[in-house]
This record gives structure tokens, sequence and C-alpha cells, in this order.
């Protein structure tokens, strides 16, 4: 080059150039304020499972938000540092897990709403030996056969939903039972959980069908789920298979005739019904209208104030799992993860985390949070706009959890 | 070494000092040890996608299938077989390339889109195999119950398992050989064969060249070497799904392959690394990262259909 001059184009360049650098540059300056706790979230907020893993996030806030009102964790100031997993790449998920362990270095994990996406996370936790809370993932395997000291879980497991909801099906509905189940391994699980549950009191399975993931006509299934002659039909799709079948049952008049039910339900996916598909009886894991039990009101006022709508289940395992951080830390005066994992045995929420009749408490060897189980039906119209359930019966956790033995979980602490 | 030579070597040693130098300065610009190995993986896999595309001129839009069964072979190897991490790693890569070389006379007398489509339709078969197949693959939850193992070298042991950096240079070695083998290969007649089919098939064909067995076994070689990136990327992640065989995954390896240049060799590496550190920037930034992302894809196709490497080319010959 023998002369120096500045052409448009190359001024084009070194603008985009410097713009690229702007953008660029946070990437290379990520120190983060060192003296803070950090609880890092690794969650959906894109995808099938973004609307629930942003409830869990508005929960994990506003927990935060009171845990430094409160003093912090052990006196130093909370901070939530919150990466998208997607909803279903378990390698995103894995390496997120990584980048806020080795690189942010933080003293909590939180995550994920996706089964397969929290397995595979603990996996990293384990390794790592981070403590790690699962808000919202419910294969059992994550506090069952695959379990891990220093894993815990908020939600329940697809067995403790079963267990809940069979009895008072039973007793209200009738013995003989029909499945109408999603065909994969979530799918096949809870209709296993069911059947035994159904078996243990008395009923029979009178037949079932798999139905292939994004079925959207269900009438053959539901034809020859009415000439069974079942007492109950009960429906384990989810998303949007459980919209169309839940909307084909009403127009086949099977509501009139059977007893419709299933086993998990979200207030999430019930305001995405129409209202004459708000039917059935179903397993809510928290819900906000709670007359009578103390600090529910201020939660849902909170939360309120924060989003312009009421909290869901969701809202509240984030919630939970925020301040089981927090409680871990401050009750054993460290953040050493063994010693935290040792303080959350047999570990109850006080009453304002709870935000239930009976409480909940983190069971001994299975660090499986045992809470209240909320059954009652679907309805089109209630109290308020946002109450689209009807509690009948409010199961206790130990009633539904099942014995220790049951969950296949096998502990083995870090010498 | 003349300097033309010296010329000519330059993208290599850049590339393998940057490599192998990277322990030392990845830290500096934000990033981490598992980055690394996971754009190294990815990578490969584009790299052994490009294999065909850019070089042989067909497009696979199933690459993902080898991937999971490399994937799923390393993990089922060390979850049943046999405890060992070298062990898993060959099985994984036995299993893609046994089952490519079994799907490829099938498929290697379609051309064009129709290939691309079978591709994707045997891919699924695959998919849905580990998706339904509860009791063996864990299904929709994954194969979990596993971890990748220390390696015993005899006199000494490699604890891959607990530490990051002695595993970024495991997945480097073996990225080292896998490339290797195609670099050579495509300096080969073989190689030069290839190409003669990627730019005329017709004449390749009026030459007497048995076109079909080529693309058969340039198919063959780029399974091989993909399901050796999938056995990797099970050992990264410790976990696999099947998500790892599902036609996005494919369809992820493409969009590397052709981010950063499928003519060149290194191409897809730019690529893996611009789409992964892309991801794992933006997607802390905004939920919308997707967009972001799916922009500069556009904007690379549209202005610079040859890729990043594409234009670093043409600056450096004008």
């Amino acid at each position: 080059m023998n002369d120096i001059k500045f052409s448009r184009r190359s001024l084009v360049k070194a603008a985009a150039l410097a713009g690229v650098a702007q953008v660029a540059s946070p990437f290379v300056l990520t120190a983060r304020a060192a003296d803070n706790v950090k609880i890092g979230l690794d969650n959906p907020l894109t995808g099938t499972y973004a609307a629930v893993g942003k409830n869990e996030l508005i929960g994990c806030q506003l927990a935060i938000e009171q845990i430094n009102a409160k003093g912090g964790i052990l006196g130093r100031k909370a901070e939530l540092l919150v990466e998208d997993s997607t909803s279903g790449d378990a390698g995103t998920a894995v390496q997120k897990a990584r980048k806020l362990i080795d690189r942010d270095k933080i003293d909590f994990l939180l995550g994920n709403v996706n089964s397969a996406l929290a397995l595979a996370m603990a996996g990293v936790a384990a390794e790592k030996g981070v403590l790690h809370i699962v808000p919202g993932g419910h294969t059992d395997a994550i506090t069952g056969a695959t379990c891990h000291w220093n894993v815990f879980r908020v939600c329940n497991t697809t067995q403790m939903e079963a267990n809940a909801v069979t009895p008072s099906l039973i007793k209200n509905a009738g013995k003989k039972w029909y499945y109408i189940t999603p065909d994969y391994a979530f799918g096949h699980t809870l209709q296993a959980g069911l059947e035994k549950a159904c078996a243990k009191n008395g009923g029979t399975k009178v037949g079932g069908d798999l139905t292939p993931l994004g079925t959207t006509d269900f009438s053959s299934y539901l034809i020859k789920a009415q000439a069974a002659n079942p007492d109950v039909i009960i429906f384990l799709t989810q998303g949007d298979d459980m919209v169309n079948a839940l909307k084909q049952a009403v127009q086949f008049g099977l509501d009139k005739k059977v007893h419709l039910a299933g086993a998990q339900q979200e207030l999430e996916a019930l305001e995405g019904l129409p209202p004459e598909a708000r039917i059935g009886t179903w397993v809510f894991e928290w819900y906000w209208n709670q007359p009578g039990v103390p600090h529910v009101a201020e939660f849902v006022a909170e939360i309120k104030k924060k989003t312009g709508r009421v909290p869901t289940a969701r809202t509240w395992f984030g919630f939970a799992s925020t301040w089981t951080c927090a409680l871990a830390a401050n009750g054993a005066k460290s953040l050493k993860a063994v010693d935290m994992a040792k303080h959350l045995q047999d570990f109850h929420l006080p009453p304002e985390i709870a935000l239930m009749p009976d409480g909940a408490f983190y069971r001994k060897g299975q660090n499986q949070l045992i809470p209240n189980l909320y059954v009652g039906h679907a309805q089109a119209k209630g109290s308020a706009p946002d109450d689209l359930f009807k509690v009948t019966d409010v199961v206790k956790g130990p009633d539904a959890a099942g014995t220790l033995e049951e969950s296949g979980c096998k502990m083995t602490w870090p010498a | 070494m003349g300097s033309n030579d010296l010329q000519k070597q330059a993208p290599n040693i850049v590339v393998w000092v940057l490599l192998l130098a990277l322990p030392l300065w990845l830290p500096y610009v934000g990033g981490y040890m598992e980055l690394g190995s996971r754009v190294v993986v990815l990578a490969l896999a584009a790299m052994a996608l490009n294999f065909l595309l850019g070089y042989t001129g067909v497009l696979s839009f199933g690459h993902a299938a080898y991937f999971g069964l490399g994937a799923y072979g390393a993990g089922m190897t060390i979850r049943y077989l046999v405890p060992s991490t070298g062990v898993g790693l060959l099985v994984g890569t036995l299993v893609g390339a046994v089952a490519g070389a079994i799907i490829g006379p099938m498929i290697i007398r379609l051309r064009g889109v129709y290939f691309a489509m079978v591709t994707i339709a045997f891919a699924q078969v695959f998919y849905f195999i580990a998706f339904r197949w509860n009791s063996v693959t864990g299904g929709d939850d994954g194969l979990t119950g596993w971890t990748r193992l220390p390696i015993h070298l005899g006199f000494t042991t490699i604890d891959i398992l607990h530490n990051p950096v002695a595993f970024y240079f495991l997945v480097l070695a073996v990225f080292a050989v896998a490339v290797g083998v195609m670099a050579w290969l495509l300096r080969s007649p073989f190689g030069r064969t290839l190409i003669a089919i990627r730019e005329n098939e017709r004449r390749a064909r009026f030459l007497g060249i048995p076109v079909d067995q080529h693309i058969w076994i340039s198919w063959t070689i780029s399974c091989a070497v993909v399901s050796v990136a999938g056995a990797l990327y099970a050992l990264l992640n410790n976990f696999v799904d099947p998500r790892a065989l599902y036609w996005t995954q494919s369809g992820d390896f493409v969009i590397m392959a052709v981010l950063g240049g499928m003519r060149s060799f290194w191409g897809p590496l730019i690529g893996a690394a611009i789409f992964v550190v892309l991801q794992d920037y933006l997607s802390s930034q905004t939920e919308n990262w997707m967009s972001f992302v799916g922009l500069f894809f556009v904007l690379v196709v549209m202005f610079f259909p040859r890729g990043i490497l594409g234009i670093i080319r043409r600056k450096v010959a004008s």
C-alpha cells in the first residue's frame, strides 16, 4: 500500500466494525459483582415452555427482592442470573448450566421445566457439586432412580399427582377407567402411575389408547373409549393435544355421559382452553385462591402488582425454589453445597414460603418437596376472571408421596 | 518450503495455533472451556457435512441421524456394556458409520431436493425409534445414569470428567485425526474425483467414473465423521436425548456449513464458532435471540453466498 486514503467503502466498513465492537464488548467485559451470592436460573424462555418458564422466572424475581429486603444471603446481596435453556435442546441447557457454574461462579443452580433438560442439568450439577433445585420438571427419576445428594425438587413427581387424584375419582366417579395417553415417555409413566394407584384403590382399567404426539383428530379414540363403557376417561395429553382432545370430547357430548379427568393441570393451560372445554377433574400443584390460608393473599397481591395477573403454580415453584436457596444457606451458615444439602433434609418451608394449609418439607433421603396437592375441577367461570379451577379436596402430601423405597432413590453422599 | 507454500499453509497454521492455545485466551474474552469443546465438536459435524455438501455437491438434511446414532452408541455402550470412554467413542463411530453405509445404497441414486428429502425421512425414522423405545433409550427423558470416564493409559490416568481442559484436548485430538483424514482424502485422486462430480456430474460419468459408488463412499465417510462428532457430543453433555437426532439439528449443521463457507475446508469451523458463540451470547441478552441468529444467516446468504471465509478469501486474493 503506497498511500492511505479513505474510500467510502472502507468508511462504511469501519463504521460497521465499530458497531459490532459495541455489541461485542459486553461479551468481553462480563465481570459481575464478586461479593454477591449468585443464583443461576437455566430455564426455557423460548419455545413450547416459554409461558411457564417465564412464570417461574417471575416467582424467582419476587423471591430475590424479598430475600434482599430481609438481609440477603449470609449478609450478602442475592443476585439472579438468567439463561435461556430453550424448551428442548439438552445440549444448550447443559452448556448454559456449565456457563453459569464455571464462568459466572454461581452458588445455586435452578431449572428446568422440561424433564429431560432437568435430568441433564442434574447430571452437570452432580458432576460439579453445586446445589441444584428443580422448580418444575416432573419426571419421577429426578428424585427417584437417578437422584443425587445435591439435587432437590419443588414440583411433584408424576406418581404423586396420580396418587392424589385417584381416591376422589374412584369415590365420586367410578371404578372403570379408560386412558387416552400421549405416546412417549411422559405419558407412559403417568399412565403406569395412575394404573397402579387405581388398582390400589379397587379400580380397573377397561381400555386405553396411545395417541401419537401432535394428534389433531381424536374422534376415533373417543368413539372407542365410549364403546368400552367406562366410568372415567383419563386424558393425559398435554398442550395442544389436550385442547383438541377436550374440545372434541365436549362436541361428542361425552362430558354429559362419562366423567372426564386427568392428572396434572395448570392455570396456563386452562387459560388457553375455550370456556366450554374447561371441564374435568384434575390436580393442581398450587392454587392462588386459597381462602383462609395465611400469607397467600399477600403473595397473590405482590405478583399481581408486578405482572397484573394472578400467580400460577409455576410462579410459586420459582418463588419457593429461590427462597429454598436463601433458607439453606442462612440455616447452614455456609455456602458449601454439602452443608446446605444436609440442612435441607426434612426441612420444613416456613408458612410464608410454603403458602399451603399443611406446609411443605423436603423429604430426607429423596430431596423431594412433599407439599399439599389440590384436587378439583376446571370451571368455565369462577368468582374472578382468573378463577378457572374449583378446589374440592386438598390432599396431604405424605398421603400422596408413597414411601421412600417406592421412589427408588438410593442416595450416596460424598465422602 | 517456498513462500507460496507458506501462504497456502498460513490458514492451517493460524487455525491450529488458535485451537491449541484456546485454554489460554478463551477466558479473557468471556468464554469458558466447555464452550470451546462445543465449538470443536459441532465444527467437526459441520465439516463432515461439508465433505459431502461442499466437496461432493450433495446436500444431506439428515446428518443428525448419524450424529445421534454416534451419541447414543457412545452413551449406551458406557451405560450398558463397557464402562470406558474410548470404547464408547469407537462403538459410537462404528454404529453411525455402519448405518450410513447401509442406508447409502438406497439413496445415492437420488439427486438434489429428492436426496435431501429422503435423508430427512431416514433421520426421522431413527428419531422416532429413540423417542419411543423408552426402556432402552430413555425415550423423551433422554439417556441418563452414565458419565464419561477417566482415560487409563497404563502409565497415567487422565481425568476428563472433572478437568474441562483435559477433555478439551481429548476432543481436539479426535478432531485433529478426523479432520486430518478428511483433508488427506480430499488431496488424494479420490478427493479430486469428488470435486469433478460436484462440478459436472454428467461429464464425470462420461469419463467413466463410477459416480454412484463415489457418492456412496463420500456419504459413508461423512456419516462416519459426523458420528464421531456425535459420540464426542454425548461425552460433552454426559447425556443424550432424541433431539440430537431431530431434523432441526441437521438444519443447524447445514446453517453452520453455509454460514462459514462451504467451498472452503475451514469454513464450517468458522460457521460453527459463529453459530455457537452467537447463540451462547445473544441468548443471555435477549429471549428473541433466535430472530437475530436468523437475521444474521439471511444477511450472510444474501450478501456473502460463499460464507464468512469466502469473503476473507476474496479480500486476501484482491
